[in-house]
């Protein structure tokens, strides 16, 4: 079962790593939704390593991440409305 | 069991890559907005039943059903923090 897991999480990184490109390389107003379309990936990614892993543990990381987005990404809007 | 999670990860990445070819293919930022939501969503569902599945009863996979929850409502509200970001960034440069 962990060895599917583990193909899954390999097949979400391509995708991870074009959002983490087009967070870097794309204009400003589009900057902010490339980094929330990597967040949103890479909080996958972090689910499927912990069963491909079999760490149960690494799931609070999964979970932390996902609370902190919120506040993240509005700090992220508030400043690319004002002053970005 | 083993082979419904293997359909539900497949469900789940291959939305994610469909959601990042429309990533870079979209045109202006607000079509790109509604990646985020279908990411959570469409990719985010498949692979937190798949998670059930495999976990089974246990504290991880009420982690995960908290953390598909917790992406899928704040979502919506981040992406009309951002548009409204993103509109208010083009009336100025108007």
């Amino acid at each position: 079962m962990s060895a599917i897991w583990l193909a899954a999480a390999f097949a979400l990184l391509p995708p991870l790593v074009v959002a983490i490109v087009a967070a870097g390389r794309a204009r400003e107003a589009q900057r902010l939704i490339a980094v929330q379309a990597a967040s949103s990936l890479g909080l996958m990614l972090l689910v499927a390593f912990t069963f491909a892993f079999d760490q149960p543990a690494a799931i609070d990381l999964a979970l932390a991440f996902a609370l902190l987005t919120l506040p993240a990404t509005l700090l992220f809007a508030l400043f690319e409305e004002r002053w970005l | 069991m083993t082979v419904a999670v293997g359909l539900l990860l497949g469900a789940g990445v291959l939305a994610a890559w469909l959601g990042t070819a429309a990533l870079v293919r979209l045109g202006t930022p607000f079509e790109r907005l509604h990646v985020v939501t279908f990411l959570n969503l469409a990719a985010g569902l498949p692979i937190a039943i798949a998670a059930v599945l495999t976990g089974g009863a246990s504290a991880g996979s009420i982690k995960v059903v908290l953390i598909f929850l917790s992406t899928a409502l704040t979502g919506a509200l981040l992406g009309h923090a951002t548009a409204r970001a993103l509109h208010l960034r083009e009336g100025e440069r108007r």
